[in-house]
Order: C-alpha cells, then structure tokens, then sequence
C-alpha cells in the first residue's frame, strides 16, 4: 500500500511517473489534489518539464550520412547478399512489397 | 514428452502487429534473414540503424567508437541471428548486443567498471525542510524564460556542462530516455538494469539537471 501525499517532497518523488503518464489514476488524482494548493510544486513541475524539453533540443543527434554508408558498405563485405548501394536497397524494398503479395504458381 | 505451458508459450506466439508503413514487421525480417535473405537483413539494419548508433554514441561518448561499436554489433547479431528465438523482441536483442559490444570497448580502453550500475553517486536534488516542503530556492520559476535563452550558445554550454557531470550511468539513462526517446524496457535491456533502476535514475538525473539549470537561470545574464 502506498503512503499518501502529505508534503512536497512526497510529490517531487512522483514526477517522473506522472509526466511520462505512468502513475496509477488514484495515485495521479492525488498528486493533482496536492498541486491544486501547491504553487512552489506546480513551479517545481514546469520546471521539471521544461529540463527534459530544453536538454532535448540542445542534444539531439542524428545519424551521419557517411556513417551509413560506411556501415552499409562494411556490411555488405560481411553478410552474404547484403545490398551494397542505396539502389540496391531501393530494389531490395521494391521486392520485399511483391513478396508480401500472393505468391506465382 | 508432452511440453510443459512454458514451452508452447514460447512456441506459440501472437500474431505480429502490422505496422503502419506497411513494411514486413521485425519477425517477419528476422525469420527470412536466418534463411539467408541478405536483403531482409539489411532492411533490420536499415530500420535499427539509428537508435543503435544513439545507444553507441551516448555509451561512449565517441563518434569513431560509435561507428565500430555498429559495424561489431551488426555483424555480431548477423552471426547469432540462428540463436534468436524471438522470446524478446529483436530490438531489444540487438540493444543489449550493442551495449555489450559497447561496453568491451569502453573496458579495453579502462574507462569502464564491469557494470553500469556500480558507480557511486552524488546528485544535487531540491532542498526541502525538515517537515518536507520544498525550500523556497528550489522553486523559482525559470521554465517560462527557458524559451527567450534557448537559442544562446550559453545555455547550450550550461546544458552540455551539466549532462557531462552526470555519472555515467545516470547520463547514459537520461540520453537514451530523454534525448533519445528508447523505452523503459528497451533501456534495461541494454543495460541490464531493472526497469526501476531506470526509472530511478532517469527522475535523479532530472532532478540533478533541473537544478544546474535553475542556478544557470538565477546567475545574472553575462
């Protein structure tokens, strides 16, 4: 059985359950009951949001181009039937939507 | 011998969701691939590729390491692909091959513990009193000029500052969660945590981060 929320410190402990929507419903109902009188928690949630928006933005990363096709062309020295070029990916994709349809006699 | 339940669990399995871009599913990929289907493997690689090299990056903080860390963990689930049974799911094999390979290397270079999860740890984290209220300098209001400073080379600075003062273990959770958006589930399995350990330290990491952001906020602008 789980304690109740009596202070802030009890709502801070559930944060990250209830902005990524894990908390259980009662449980969320009341973290929002003690929200609702808490403006020091409400501040403490904005800016509990606000670190994950602001670090994903400033640390989003992609995937090299010439990291691909590196990886592409090493694979394809290493995995028998492995397409070495884009195009032949193209085409691998263009058989695999065949394949899924009904099969020749 | 008759199989017992947890066999023909693991014999019987549901049918696998479509997916939306009407490509063939993971299963599907995986089942033609341990045929010899190349093709079907590279269309597996082409679809993982991604994540997996966001998983190599955050683990070793490195691009050059990241690209090799790809090419073992692609060639090394390619030669055990026969050993795949599909008790879980072919992303999360793959993550945890990937870790693996990323953590041998980190442990060749002595950058490393055995695990991720032995490290000490220290995080700032908001004040309360002793009654448990929060402390009033826990609480100061940034998140609505976050946006007007976004662009500022300063607060990028202050961000990479602090994410690189994390432990390691607590950083490469918050990347892979937060930046990154892997699951829960996909993160233990790399990692060889327990889904509460990830949740534990991803909400630690958070609250460390959310701190150094609100001193950064509170310093006079330079």
């Amino acid at each position: 059985m789980t304690s109740p929320i009596q202070h802030c410190k009890d709502c801070v402990d559930l944060l990250g359950e209830y902005i990524e929507g894990t908390l259980a419903p009662e449980r969320s109902k009341e973290l929002e009951d003690h929200l609702s009188t808490c403006p020091p928690c409400i501040t403490f949630l904005r800016t509990y949001r606000a670190t994950r928006r602001l670090c994903r933005s400033a640390l989003a990363t992609e995937m090299p181009t010439e990291l691909m096709s590196s990886l592409t062309s090493f694979l394809g020295k290493h995995v028998p039937g492995f397409p070495c070029s884009k195009s032949d990916t193209t085409t691998v994709v263009i058989e695999t939507a065949a394949d899924i349809g009904p099969k020749k006699a | 011998m008759a199989d017992t339940p947890q066999m023909q669990q693991q014999q019987v399995q549901p049918p696998e969701e479509p997916r939306a871009d009407g490509q063939p599913g993971d299963r599907e990929l995986v089942e033609r691939a341990q045929r010899g289907d190349g093709a079907a493997f590279a269309q597996l690689v082409e679809r993982h590729q991604r994540q997996l090299y966001r998983l190599a990056l955050r683990m070793t903080g490195s691009e050059a390491d990241a690209q090799e860390v790809l090419q073992e963990a692609f060639l090394n689930a390619y030669q055990k692909l026969p050993l795949f049974r599909g008790e879980a799911q072919f992303s999360s094999w793959l993550y945890r091959i990937a870790a693996n390979s990323a953590l041998m290397r980190l442990r060749r270079k002595r950058r490393a513990p055995d695990t991720l999860s032995d490290q000490p740890l220290e995080l700032s984290g908001p004040r309360f009193s002793a009654e448990g209220y929060l402390e009033p300098t826990s609480s100061s209001d940034w998140s609505q000029r976050a946006d007007d400073r976004m662009m500022s080379g300063e607060l990028g600075e202050a961000i990479n500052k602090a994410v690189a003062e994390l432990p390691d273990d607590y950083r490469t959770v918050f990347l892979l969660k937060d930046v990154d958006g892997l699951s829960n589930e996909d993160i233990a399995d790399a990692l060889n945590l327990t889904v509460p350990a990830v949740k534990s330290r991803l909400h630690r990491a958070r609250l460390a981060l959310r701190e150094k952001l609100g001193e950064f906020f509170d310093a006079p602008a330079k």
